[in-house]
């Protein structure tokens, strides 16, 4: 019996999850993902939205045709244990032992770079979907494709909303975590604000971890900015908010990365979260229409009733890679990674995700992130317009 | 401007002041560096979460509870667990501590998850004005409670017996015996009142920070400094390390940048080490 365990937790650890679909034409998809580890949480989310489109196209669909044959996807994972290295070695095994040329990205952005190298060196194409800072996409990689929006690019919604809301805005303090993602963020805003005719007034980042911002928030209050932008983790856009009604600073707008997306931002801040903006990458309220599974609705819907809970964005980020592979092979018809990786470059299509299109870095080229607001409580969707549930609430009131 | 930044670097000293208090009299008494401090401040943090999340009750009212629960974990970790060591070469007792933080930091994390946490009171972000400078209300409070505490500390190790004794221990320990005093009891005693008042700290942490189990080694480092500026021996100089440091902080962030804070910080650290290796308002011990 405890033989039995042990060898279970062996093949476990060796972590082959994927299914022997025998004796048919198959796609091997390959992955390294954090099953276990830190990352864990999200790792499974990113499993999820993998799992997901490629049970949809073997099954809803029938699979892929290329000339008169049809292909299943098989999709073949490890996990990395929520570290780069492993991420970058199971990636390479993947490769060199399983044959596989199509990789879908790690979770995380160091997983993320580390794992590109390895598939950039072996020719093998790397779509990755949960790796979003600008170091990935400087070193000219030609087989790399992320289909969602870069650090610098998040908080560009925001400005360009707040621009077409109020031309009379001026004065923008940006103020950071300093640590890569976010201050790739800042520094992103920081162009995108210029380029507006903003006066960037305050630029400052602070260490991370750090309780206290108000000395900061004196110099910003001091040089009374329209708008303020924070870029950092939920617990820094927590603070930011606290702070500023502290100190009593207030400006037209407030806007900040991932924190307002968060459900436990409006628990934890209450009356005192209404009206900031997050940026997010993806909202399941947003109505796309997709070739494949009709809308965004229907992909929340059919995701739902399949995994008993409401997909989020890193599970429709991750659907939306094994997407770009599916649309891709479709189109080039034909398994070379080459012709593939061309048909990628290539593809302009609306998907339940958003506009899929990508830069000749391989970043998005038509997607951009979604403002997001928190109104009465709810967090809904202010931007773009096209899919905006309601209008921005702007400006915002003065504290009381 | 100053003398706003001069108001935020007091408030947060005095919760400053606190977590160095605890720290800072189970060193000078018991000679135990406790590097698992932090640690036992967030669950202090945590056992105030859980209170006003179950039983709706304040932060600032469930301290008392906070700190009973937290005396009653510290008494036995002495007790059965650092008591084994406290003979033992320093280097011992430090990894012994640190294993602890290890494993309380994770025991929290595998209990409670390592989602961020904190308190939404209702008059959280809320400030008052006198003239024309603010008062951030919960800060105000957690510096009140500290100070309360602070000198509630004071009290009972000059007036009761008990405090007494734990003083006499500090001072010699043979001669305490000789005297009757029990100093493995006392140093039990020593541990829990210092886990309570990082307990007690964890509750004030709780109304102005999010935190999660992973934050505790931030505080450790700071209780470390604060014990450094204020002396080991008195319960004044931790409560004056806590407010210098606070002060430091908030003007060297105002002046310097954000990032510069721990440099001016640990660079002050390091001259008084140098130039007042006793602290401010060092003495010997706590006697």
């Amino acid at each position: 019996m405890k033989g039995t365990k042990i060898l279970l937790a062996a093949l476990l650890a060796l972590g082959i999850v994927g299914q022997s679909v025998a004796k048919e034409n198959v796609i091997k998809l390959g992955a390294a993902i954090s099953m276990t580890g830190k990352l864990a949480r999200e790792g499974k989310y990113v499993k999820d939205g993998y799992e997901f489109w490629t049970w949809y196209v073997n099954e809803k669909l029938g699979g892929i045709k290329i000339g008169g044959k049809t292909y299943k996807l098989q999709l073949v994972f490890y996990d990395d244990e929520s570290n780069a290295n492993t991420a970058a070695k199971l990636v390479e095994k993947l490769i060199t032992e399983h044959g596989i040329k199509f990789i879908l990205g790690p979770y995380g952005s160091s997983a993320t770079f580390a794992t590109s190298a390895i598939t950039e060196k072996y020719g093998a194409i790397m779509v990755e979907a949960n790796g979003a800072s600008d170091k990935i996409f400087t070193r000219g990689f030609k087989n790399l494709f992320a289909v969602l929006n870069v650090a610098s690019q998040y908080l560009q919604g925001t400005i360009d909303m707040l621009a077409n809301l109020d031309p009379s805005i001026k004065k923008v303090a940006i103020v950071y975590e300093d640590k890569l993602f976010a201050k790739s963020v800042a520094i992103g805003a920081k162009k995108h604000a210029e380029a507006k005719g903003w006066k960037v007034v305050t630029f400052a980042g602070y260490p991370g971890g750090t309780s206290d911002i108000s000395s900061l928030l004196l110099k910003v209050k001091a040089k009374k900015p329209d708008v303020v932008l924070g870029s950092g983790h939920y617990q820094d856009g927590v603070l930011l908010v606290r702070q500023m009604k502290e100190l009593r600073i207030n400006v037209k707008a407030i806007g900040e990365t991932v924190a307002p997306t968060l459900i436990d931002f409006v628990k934890n801040l209450g009356k005192d979260a209404e009206g900031v903006f997050g940026a997010a990458q993806w909202a399941a309220s947003l109505k796309f229409s997709d070739p494949y599974i009709g809308s965004t609705q229907n992909f929340v819907k059919m995701f739902e009733q399949k995994y008993g809970y409401k997909p989020d964005y890193h599970v429709a980020e991750s659907a939306a890679a094994v997407e770009v592979y599916q649309r891709a092979i479709e189109k080039a018809q034909s398994l070379d990674p080459q012709k593939v990786r061309d048909a990628i470059a290539s593809l302009d299509f609306e998907s339940f995700y958003g506009p899929i299109a990508f830069d000749e870095l391989g970043r998005p080229a038509k997607k951009g992130m979604v403002v997001v607001q928190v109104q009465n409580g709810n967090q809904v969707v202010v931007w773009p317009e096209k899919v905006a549930q309601a209008k921005p609430i702007y400006p915002k009131p003065k504290w009381k | 401007m100053i003398i706003q930044i001069l108001i935020n670097g007091v408030l947060l000293g005095g919760i400053y002041g606190l977590i160095g208090l605890g720290f800072s009299l189970v060193w000078g008494v018991t000679n135990l560096i406790n590097l698992a401090h932090g640690s036992l401040v967030i669950l202090g943090a945590y056992a105030t979460f859980w209170i006003f999340h179950f039983l709706h009750i304040d932060p600032f009212i469930s301290i008392p509870l906070v700190m009973v629960a937290l005396f009653i974990v510290g008494y036995l970790m002495q007790r059965y667990i650092f008591n084994l060591a406290i003979k033992a070469d320093v280097f011992l007792t430090l990894i012994m501590t640190f294993g602890m933080d290890v494993l309380l930091a994770q025991l929290m994390i595998v209990m409670w998850s390592a989602d961020w946490r904190s308190i939404a009171t209702t008059y959280q972000g809320k400030s008052f004005i006198i003239g024309q400078y603010l008062f951030p209300y919960t800060r105000v409070l957690g510096f009140v409670a500290a100070l309360i505490l602070t000198i509630l500390t004071a009290i009972f190790l000059n007036r009761t017996k008990t405090g007494q004794s734990i003083r006499a221990v500090a001072l010699d320990m043979m001669a305490a015996r000789l005297m009757g005093v029990n100093p493995g009891k006392t140093y039990a005693i020593t541990f829990g009142i210092g886990t309570a008042l990082a307990g007690a700290a964890g509750s004030l942490i709780s109304v102005i920070q999010s935190f999660n189990p992973a934050v505790g080694g931030g505080i450790t480092l700071r209780a470390f400094v604060v014990a450094i500026l204020g002396g080991l021996g008195s319960v004044e100089g931790a409560f004056l390390g806590g407010i210098i440091l606070g002060i430091i902080e908030t003007f060297s962030a105002f002046y310097l940048g954000e990032s510069f804070k721990n440099v001016v910080t640990f660079t002050l650290f390091v001259i008084i080490l140098v130039t007042r290796p006793r602290g401010l308002l060092g003495k010997k011990y706590y006697g």
